[in-house]
């Protein structure tokens, strides 16, 4: 190819630093529409809400609550489709047997939790037995069909199937709860007012700490990852693969190891997830397509192959089904189509995807 | 995409076809045809509708993904969908069981609407996914087809929720009563047998050609002069016809419609009739049809009756599908074009 | 050696006879780029490129390795739009439009690295982009030998002497074979200007000579800018050569001028790239 690349390169520091301040220049409107909402957020959290509002709002109470639910829900689709989007964005693999990986985690992490009666061992537990089923995956057989991204992803649909029946065999139909630590349980005052009462006194929410554990770490975990691909050689040749396909054929023999890193990493973290969403909620039969469904959504609309796509697709698709439940029950799990179906007709690429 | 197509559609070919060639080359398709037209003399009604009936009826459904991945290189997931859409339409337009929803119009308004609507979703489903590229076409319309799933289950004004419709009677008309099991098998092996026509003439003609120029080079496409996401989306509309009609037929042949019918499971079924059939061409979608449907019927009794648990079905289904994408990813017709191949060099060799 | 054969009978509806294209020659540039430039991320593939080429006219655009040419022929096909600056084809801005609207404005192009349809025959890669530049793209009808479309694939094929491997599928045929047909697809339709990406790459030099007699047979309303190394045959087929380096136009005259400047001699043609 002569398309000329190679010179006349653009100090790249120097433009990130006042990227900011060029964007509200050039956008002044959405700036400042931006800055109002932030704003009228804020407000909606931290003041208690005038009686008029509450009439057409609904209470306060409810709204935290979704808001709350929202985000830490958000916390945990960040960990399972941070791994779908990892694996799509190099390997071009659409992992449609993630949702089995993270139902497999729940249950791995739920028999460890059994035998070991540790909470926190469960997640090395479930990460270790997801990442080597992930490893194997991609060295008995996508390594033999590489670049037959069709292929691959046929392949991981016959897995899934494969993979839930087996998995009712195994651990029936029936819900399972993972128990949360006794050091975890109960909640956490927090300095938000939900009401008033009518002794004047301010009411403030509390919230479950195990929710706000796990969604401290889903974000260290997101963090982590952004930094690692951003600080680390290996993390380098991965941002390298996904923007550029024909960056891999440099890499050679190497690129088989950097494949199996990462499907093992993915696979593991929609395990450990699998513990964190039987934690929240339960682990039961059709828990895999649902989750596969939200890694899709969440890697439609953040954009495909973007961890901070995915965070923000996650944040956005948990807070729309919290909400949703709240304030339009009827339709809760349709709005998040919704939300998708915009997206893809505005920006194709995601929100946060490149072309 | 990476599916490996065979192509042998010599789609350069001028139609200057002398009819005694014209039947040469299709003998086998012209002895099945007369074959499925003889067949109410001697099969059962359960065999008629249950069997060759629902083969049919899926085979064409799966004739639209088939038309869409095979000839587009668009694997779409949405084309159950778009049969589900349809016949909701049709009890919701139509007759069914619940008055309180259905609106009773004669067939002949119901029909139609109930194809626009279908057919208006299915492009609309097209253009949001044929802009993007390859891969993302299947993400994009699983999740618009699990979409439409959750909204039959959550809504209940129209999709009537979880139960969903039974008593979905076919018309009378022409002076027949098209719900008996004979005149149902024929009207379903007429639509069948049109739709399979119509996919392999278009896939000779201007269009389909054009058609396939996108799966296998857009980019050129472009510099030639062609609106590639149109043509595509074009592809998607006509492709929804079929799944359409399918899904009207199926309809009737069942007398009930839920959720299921076009839910998450039966989307992916219908991938694994298209890919088991083979993509490579528009019988694919009927052998992988029939395959399916024998399998539905009788492998559940069958694996009882050799000592094992009759649950795994699934599990065969999924083995069977994982053993066809990693050994003959071109499906049954890829296996049997391999199959005759050899047969035809071993018996040109065995002389000398 | 091919003769001057005629190219096929066009669809095309836009301007049917000569002497109305000539009229619309007459009152401006078959391309005009002004202040043209592509960035890929931080990088300047093109930095204020202006440029306009008569209807007609022949010209070569040289440069080495990475000087921005190919750049310069996505920038004005749309394979992929300039981030600054205006194309206009004929008198009418096509900044904003999408490639196939190009192409039917009476614009073409080939490809450096064969992009063809592997899997069809010879025919039918002719076939779609006559059929790309006609009406009837989304016909369900099929052709019969006597369509209009049908002859001119006949003739297209006849003029760059592919008449034996006519229904050979395009990934058997030879390296040489694949650049004629490369040129069959531009010629498809009523091309009014033709962009030539190194036609001659990788090419025998009887297969040279062939290409050097279809490009001087061509018509002479229908210009074309051709980027090549080969000197031999850059040179000889056009009047006038456009320099480039680094993204930038550098140098404009005739190829004699070009051959002499001694800027050019040390930059370029001395500079183990001839």
């Amino acid at each position: 190819m002569t398309t000329a690349l190679g010179h006349e390169v653009a100090p790249q520091t120097a433009q990130r630093g006042d990227r900011f301040a060029r964007w509200i220049s050039r956008r002044p409107v959405a700036a400042l529409t931006i800055a109002i909402a932030v704003i009228f957020v804020l407000w909606l959290v931290f003041a208690p809400w005038p009686e008029e509002f509450e009439n057409v709002f609904g209470r306060k109470r409810l709204f935290i609550n979704a808001l709350f639910n929202g985000i830490t829900l958000g916390g945990l689709y960040f960990l399972v489709a941070a791994g779908f989007t990892l694996i799509f964005g190099l390997m071009r693999n659409v992992n449609l047997a993630h949702g089995s990986l993270y139902l497999f985690g729940g249950y791995m992490g739920y028999e460890a939790g059994v035998w070991t009666g540790s909470w926190l061992l469960s997640y090395v537990f479930a990460f270790a037995c997801c990442a080597l089923v992930g490893a194997a995956m991609q060295v008995l057989i996508f390594r033999r069909m590489q670049g037959q991204d069709l292929r691959q992803t046929l392949v991981t649909l016959g897995l899934s199937i494969v993979f839930s029946d087996l998995m009712v065999w195994v651990w029936g139909g029936n819900a399972i709860q993972i128990d949360t630590p006794d050091y975890l349980m109960g909640p956490v005052p927090t300095p938000i007012i939900v009401a008033i009462k009518s002794s004047g006194d301010a009411v403030f929410l509390q919230y479950p700490r195990v929710r706000l554990v796990i969604f401290i770490a889903a974000v260290l975990i997101g963090v982590g990852m952004w930094l690692a691909l951003h600080r680390t050689r290996i993390g380098m040749m991965i941002r390298a693969g996904v923007d550029d396909r024909d960056m891999l054929s440099v890499l050679g023999y190497r690129v088989q190891l950097l494949f199996i890193l990462v499907f093992a990493f993915g696979a593991g973290l929609a395990g450990m997830a699998g513990i964190v969403g039987g934690t929240f909620q339960s682990i039961s039969l059709g828990e895999d397509s649902h989750f596969l469904l939200a890694s899709l959504v969440v890697v439609i609309v953040g954009g495909m192959g973007s961890i901070p796509g995915a965070a923000l697709g996650a944040l956005i698709i948990g807070l729309s089904e919290q909400f949703g439940l709240v304030y339009f029950q009827n339709y809760a799990t349709v709005a998040t189509f919704v939300i998708m179906v915009v997206v893809l007709a505005l920006r194709p690429q995601g929100l946060l995807g490149r072309r | 995409m990476a599916i490996s197509h065979t192509r042998e559609t010599r789609i350069g070919g001028v139609d200057s076809a002398a009819p005694p060639r014209w039947i040469a080359d299709h003998f086998a398709i012209l002895l099945l045809g007369l074959v499925l037209v003889l067949l109410p003399a001697v099969a059962s009604n359960f065999v008629l509708d249950q069997i060759v009936g629902w083969t049919l009826i899926l085979g064409m459904i799966a004739l639209s993904l088939m038309f869409l991945a095979g000839y587009g290189g668009m694997v779409s997931l949405v084309q159950m969908t778009v049969a589900g859409l349809a016949g909701y339409m049709i009890t919701v337009f139509g007759a069914s069981s619940l008055p309180s929803i259905s609106l009773f119009w004669p067939w002949w308004v119901a029909a139609p609407v109930a194809i626009i609507i279908a057919v208006a979703f299915g492009t609309l489903a097209g253009a949001l996914s044929a802009r993007t590229e390859g891969i993302y076409t299947i993400m994009i319309t699983l999740a618009l087809a699990s979409a439409f799933f959750y909204l039959t289950l959550q809504n209940w004004s129209i999709f009537n929720g979880f139960n969903g419709f039974t008593t979905i009677p076919a018309p009378i008309f022409l002076g027949i009563n098209w719900k008996s099991p004979v005149a149902l098998y024929y009207l379903i092996l007429f639509f069948a047998g049109l739709s399979y026509v119509t996919v392999l003439y278009i896939s000779r003609a201007p269009f389909g050609l054009a058609l396939q120029g996108t799966r296998d080079n857009p980019r050129r496409m472009e510099a030639i002069g062609f609106n590639v996401t149109a043509h595509r989306i074009a592809a998607y509309a006509f492709a929804a016809l079929i799944a359409a009609i399918g899904g009207i037929l199926l309809v009737w042949l069942n007398n009930q419609i839920s959720p299921g019918t076009a839910g998450i499971e039966a989307t992916i079924d219908l991938l694994v009739i298209a890919v088991v059939g083979g993509l490579g061409h528009p019988i694919g979608a009927f052998i992988g049809a029939l395959i399916y449907v024998i399998l539905r019927t009788f492998a559940l009794d069958s694996l009882v009756a050799v000592g094992l648990d009759g649950r795994r079905f699934q599990t065969i289904i999924g083995l069977g599908f994982l053993v066809i994408v990693l050994f003959s990813p071109d499906g049954m017709i890829g296996l049997w074009r391999r199959w005759s191949a050899r047969a035809r060099s071993q018996t040109g060799k065995s002389p000398r | 050696m091919v003769g001057a054969r005629s190219l096929p009978d066009r669809e095309e509806p836009a301007l049917s006879t000569i002497a109305e294209r000539i009229a619309v020659a007459g009152t401006g540039n078959a391309i005009e780029l002004r202040g043209v430039s592509r960035r890929f991320g931080g990088l300047a593939a093109l930095s204020d490129i202006t440029l306009s080429v008569r209807p007609g006219e022949r010209r070569a655009v040289l440069g080495s390795n990475g000087a921005g040419k190919t750049t310069l022929l996505n920038c004005v096909t749309g394979d992929f739009p300039p981030t600054s600056g205006s194309v206009r084809f004929y008198g009418e801005d096509v900044t904003n439009l999408p490639p196939h609207e190009r192409i039917r404005r009476g614009l073409r192009r080939t490809y450096q690295i064969s992009l063809l349809f592997q899997g069809l025959s010879v025919r039918d890669n002719v076939y779609l982009a006559c059929l790309g530049v006609s009406r009837g793209r989304f016909s369900f009808a099929r052709r019969h030998a006597r369509d209009a479309i049908m002859q001119s694939v006949t003739s297209l094929i006849a003029l760059v002497h592919l008449e034996s491997v006519t229904d050979r599928p395009v990934g058997e045929l030879a390296h040489g074979q694949q650049r004629q047909l490369e040129i069959a697809l531009a010629l498809a339709g009523a091309p009014r200007f033709i962009l030539f990406d190194e036609p001659a790459a990788g090419l025998s030099p009887n297969e040279r000579g062939d290409l050097i007699a279809i490009l001087t047979a061509l018509p002479a309303h229908i210009g074309y800018i051709i980027i090549e190394h080969d000197m031999d045959v850059a040179l000889r087929v056009v009047e006038s050569v456009t320099m480039m380096h680094n993204g930038r136009i550098f140098k404009e005259g005739t190829p004699r001028e070009i051959e002499a400047d001694p800027q050019v001699q040390q930059l370029y043609l001395g500079g183990g790239h001839g």
